[in-house]
């Protein structure tokens, strides 16, 4: 049985200042507000397993712009949630009159959460080295509660599939992923990402990815 | 939201595997998910089936209850078929009005149920003119991850060959089995790019361009066919389909149903 | 209610054999559908349920969005096949209501500020009945929603209690909520020991209605124990 599990309502603290993502605070104690495990940094904080994304101010997430509108574009972000991109955010001056051809209907994006206020209105920008349009390669969705495992214990599990796949990859908070290579290396990666996202909460996922890797690699030479 | 529409790149993916002659899964084209069946589930039901192919679920419950007869077949019995695409099985699905694709697919169902001859409608007449049997075949989905048809299907004539006749209970002697004379089965082909493949998962058929399900007998007679989607099919494309879904489903005649 | 005379008790002990004060058994499986968000099937006695949510996710149609909180939509139906006498499919008066009650038994421990504009639904599919069906949807319901990873104060665990052949006994099966005096469903938030969905019918005395909740309080306890339980062992391999 692991410990660390907890579900919504169990007791975490007697200390309200240690109150963190997860957790809510009632009659100056901190308890549990999902199901998940407990982790204890510089506050408790409770990590859930499922669950959709909810954006945060400074997150890094892969759009997909759904409408553009007067002034804005509406950005499908994986989440309850869409989002806008104000014309103002995008990397370079245009006009209105301009913005369907900068990005279109469809088009993917990388962009970073600027602000999101109390009624979940999100604001995008593109102002910024990393963000960019995605005009090559494609993109996959998986659960966001997952992207941890993809990412893995400081960013090991991301390093083996960089280095081992010959892809670009990259990973928005909001679970998607995108990918960049060769077809084959593309449709490989794929399947390592599934695997990792179907056998998230096993143990010893790290080795069988490698084993996975190594197994396929005679056909990509 | 567009839940159900997959990205385009897993699209790809899924075509470009199935091109090189594999399947997302793992699968062999002409080689269904694991499947499984449970009878006697519903212990309010007459008959039973819950059915399991992947991660498809569907749950089908006969219920038998004396009725009128139609004023054109005064000597025989009534079957029912209705199909619930509960807003619990996907994200797609809502409450409300039934939408064409349960209608269709109860639609289907009921053909292959009726037009096989699995039930001998004349043995369901209680008295000629006043009572028959009225058969309800009810299918309940649960978890919608693809091909419905033949889940629906394998249900329906598993539950059927479940079913008792509830004659105790309208004092009319005793239960007996109800008389299955025939067992049809489903198989549900999909087209991607130009090769075809059986029970397609939630994936492969957003993937696909059209989809045929043919209804075969034990003796390899045809007793249904739908084909579904905007795509078309070539004379000798329905050929390769029917060869490969009647086979199919004798082996799945023999291993759930015989 | 009852001019049938069934001795509902003998020897303190009911038609089933249980005690007075005891719970049918329980069986909780939790992420058992793929497609759902969450969910959860549930058997008690011969109850099945399964209970799926999703979201929270858009409204549609938007004019029902509240700009502060998500709103909690809830919809418990009957498979036709559920029932002795088959159910025709669709909604109908009885069923109207119980969603609404079940909806309102839940929504109080939902956190429901964290997610403005947008909509959690909790859909009930009762697939065989054997009295309890709304106490039983509400706790697969609640471990769904566990499930689902939605933020809560915690979980709503609900059974009924009632009155046969004068005695006050727990979870009241077919014949004691056919033939007996009185049936009263309760859901509670245990941890917080509050109420949260409570329906009399038939006749009590202020005593005998006292009693009642009380073996309620337990009931839910236990069941409280074992919707933890199954919540706790999806996750232990």
């Amino acid at each position: 049985m692991n410990k660390n599990l907890v579900i919504p309502g169990d007791l975490l603290s007697s200390d309200v200042k240690q109150a963190g993502e997860g957790t809510y605070v009632k009659d100056g104690q901190v308890f549990a507000a999902i199901f998940g495990f407990v982790n204890k940094k510089d506050r408790i904080q409770v990590i859930p397993l499922a669950g959709k994304y909810m954006p945060h101010s400074g997150d890094v997430v892969i759009g997909k712009i759904v409408d553009v509108r007067f002034s804005n574009w509406l950005v499908n972000i994986s989440s309850p949630y869409e989002a806008l991109l104000h014309i103002s955010e995008y990397p370079e001056r245009i006009d209105a009159d301009q913005m369907s051809q900068c990005l279109g209907i469809g088009d993917l994006v990388v962009a970073g959460v600027k602000d999101v206020d109390v009624t979940m209105k999100v604001e995008l920008t593109m102002c910024g080295e990393s963000f960019k349009k995605l005009d090559s390669g494609g993109v996959i969705e998986i659960s966001h509660a997952k992207i941890p495992r993809v990412i893995g214990r400081k960013g090991s599990m991301i390093s083996l599939l960089k280095s081992e796949l010959n892809c670009d990859i990259f990973i928005g908070q909001n679970g998607r992923i995108w990918v960049k290579g060769r077809e084959e290396d593309i449709n490989h990666t794929i399947k390592a990402l599934l695997k990792i996202e179907r056998e998230s909460h096993t143990p010893g996922l790290t080795d069988r990815i490698k084993e996975f890797i190594s197994d396929r690699k005679p056909t990509t030479m | 939201m567009s839940e159900d529409i997959i990205s385009e790149i897993k699209k790809d993916y899924i075509c470009a595997l199935v091109e090189k002659g594999e399947r997302e899964d793992g699968r062999a084209f002409d080689q269904y998910r694991d499947i499984s069946i449970e009878n006697g589930v519903v212990n309010k039901a007459e008959g039973s089936a819950y059915v399991k192919i992947g991660g498809t679920k569907v749950l089908v419950g006969i219920k038998i209850q004396p009725g009128e007869p139609f004023p054109d077949t005064q000597d025989k019995g009534v079957i029912i078929t209705n199909v619930e695409l509960s807003p619990l099985a996907s994200p797609t699905f809502e409450d409300g009005a039934p939408r064409e694709d349960a209608i269709e697919l109860a639609r289907v169902v009921d053909r292959g149920i009726r037009e096989s001859g699995a039930l001998e409608l004349s043995k369901l007449c209680i008295e000629e003119g006043v009572k028959v049997w009225m058969v309800f075949i009810d299918v309940q989905v649960i978890d919608y991850d693809g091909n419905l048809i033949d889940a629906a299907s394998l249900g329906a004539i598993s539950a059927l060959l479940d079913a008792k006749l509830p004659n105790e209970r309208y004092e009319l002697g005793k239960d007996v089995p109800v008389l299955v004379s025939d067992l049809p089965v489903a198989v549900t082909a999909v087209k991607i790019g130009e090769k075809f493949i059986l029970d397609p998962n939630l994936d492969e058929e957003q993937a696909a361009s059209t989809k045929l399900t043919v209804i075969s007998n034990k003796d390899g007679g045809l007793a249904g066919m739908q084909k579904s989607g905007a795509d078309t099919l070539s004379p000798d494309e329905i050929y390769h389909i029917v060869e490969m879904a009647c086979k199919t489903a004798k082996d799945m005649r023999k291993k759930f149903l015989e | 209610m009852s001019d049938k005379t069934i001795e509902f008790i003998e020897k303190g002990r009911r038609l089933d054999g249980r005690k007075l004060d005891e719970l049918r058994p329980i069986k909780i499986e939790v992420g058992v559908l793929k497609r759902a968000n969450g969910s959860c099937y549930m058997e008690s006695g011969g109850n099945k349920v399964m209970a799926a949510v999703y979201g929270p996710r858009e409204v549609h149609p938007r004019r029902m969005e509240d700009a502060t909180k998500a709103i909690v939509r809830c919809r418990y139906n009957m498979a036709s096949f559920s029932v002795e006498d088959r159910k025709r499919p669709g909604p109908d008066r009885r069923s109207v209501e119980i969603s609404k009650v079940s909806r309102e038994a839940i929504e109080p421990i939902i956190i429901k500020e964290h997610f403005p504009r947008s909509a959690i639904d909790i859909f009930i599919e009762i697939l065989q009945a054997d009295a309890g069906t709304r106490t039983a949807g509400i706790n697969a319901a609640s471990v769904a929603l566990a499930d689902a990873g939605i933020p809560m104060r915690g979980l709503v665990s609900a059974c009924a209690t009632g009155k046969v052949g004068g005695h006050i006994v727990l979870d009241l099966m077919k014949e004691e909520d056919n033939y007996g005096e009185a049936d009263v469903p309760i859901a509670m938030d245990v941890q917080n020991d509050k109420v949260t969905l409570l329906q009399m019918d038939g006749r009590l005395t202020q005593d005998e209605f006292k009693q009642a909740l009380e073996l309620a309080r337990k009931g839910c306890k236990e069941i409280y124990e074992m919707q933890r339980q199954a919540l706790i062992a999806k996750y232990t391999v």
